[in-house]
């Protein structure tokens, strides 16, 4: 009797010492996670308000350099001459804002639920997506082209970081709407790819529409446009 | 009655040694506990049914952990867990344990 009471304490003293340092190591490593999950968030947010400042600090920069640029050209005629040819050269290089008709093409996610077994990326919009449309409006014969806001130029990238699509190395979100001005309604609808879009949303209902659009305005490109590292090579 | 004590005693000695264990092995404490849990329940079952053996009991505790502890390890290495499978089979049997030790006290 006496052995009995000493093994069952012995086990169960083993048991409580167990139970309490599992129980601590736990609320421990949940501790340990919490700050950190914060902190990374917090870092986030913050860089984003940092990038944020930064792309207004560009917009209010350009337009002082633009209203400066304004100002001098009304002096003489030289510079007015000037500043008529950086005003063909910006319109040309998509620095500047610009308005008129064109249509608007918007994509989004399939509202659907990929059925067992069949490829899910069929359902989403990917960056190859953006990519083929844009390709697709500027064969249209569009002039000026921006997704959600950000205006397409001949550096800008599309791609995508895990499953955030990227232009201009800012996240867009769906649905994607790209306005392109002086693309021909009847010259996109024609195209292979907007076929391709119909028969895809057929298939897999993805958001996709197109409509005319009477007047619409593409902002202006508000990144780097000047070339650092090439420059133009010596001779054919 | 030393039983309890002896469940109270380990507890402080953990409350004031304050161990602390590193986030691999922490999974293999965790179970430490539920198999301990598991072979108290069935040594009071088998104290209430009258057919404990200390030498059993103390085996059965330490071969279980053991067991428990070096099933997990296994499954580290071939990159399955099976922490969830014993996890299951220790709750099943402490489920059982608790039925027969309340049929035992309450006759129900």
């Amino acid at each position: 009797m006496r052995r009995t009471s000493l093994a069952l304490a012995g086990v169960l003293a083993i048991t409580g010492f167990l139970l309490v340092t599992a129980a601590s190591s736990a609320r421990a490593s949940k501790r340990a996670e919490a700050p950190r999950k914060t902190e990374l968030i917090n870092l986030v947010v913050d860089r984003q308000s940092q990038v944020n400042d930064l792309d207004q600090a560009v917009k209010d920069l350009q337009q002082q350099v633009g209203a400066a640029q304004q100002r001098e050209s009304r002096r003489n005629k030289q510079s007015a001459a000037d500043a008529a040819r950086l005003a063909r050269l910006s319109l040309q290089a998509g620095t500047t804002a610009v308005s008129g008709r064109g249509i608007e093409v918007r994509l989004s996610d399939s509202q659907r639920q990929p059925p067992n077994g069949q490829d899910a990326g069929a359902y989403r919009i990917h960056d190859s997506d953006l990519q083929l449309m844009i390709n697709a409006l500027f064969a249209a014969h569009a002039e000026a082209v921006a997704v959600n806001g950000s205006r397409i130029v001949v550096t800008t990238p599309v791609r995508s970081a895990g499953d955030t699509i990227v232009v201009n190395f800012r996240p867009v979100t769906p649905p994607y709407v790209i306005v392109a001005i002086g693309a021909d309604t009847n010259d996109f609808e024609a195209s292979d790819i907007a076929s391709r879009f119909r028969h895809w949303t057929s298939l897999f209902g993805l958001g996709y529409s197109v409509h005319s659009v009477g007047t619409v305005t593409v902002p202006a490109f508000a990144g780097r446009v000047a070339m650092s590292d090439a420059g133009p090579a010596a001779g054919p | 009655m030393l039983a309890l004590l002896g469940l109270l005693v380990g507890a402080l000695i953990a409350i004031v040694v304050h161990p602390t264990v590193s986030q691999e092995l922490s999974r293999y404490v965790t179970l430490g506990v539920v198999a301990a849990i598991d072979s108290s329940l069935g040594g009071m079952r088998a104290y209430l049914e009258h057919t404990f053996n200390d030498r059993v009991f103390v085996l059965a505790f330490v071969s279980n952990a053991a067991v428990a502890i070096a099933l997990v390890w296994v499954g580290d290495q071939l990159n399955a867990d099976l922490t969830t499978a014993i996890v299951v089979v220790f709750g099943v049997r402490i489920f059982q344990n608790v039925a027969a030790i309340r049929r035992r006290v309450f006759g129900g």
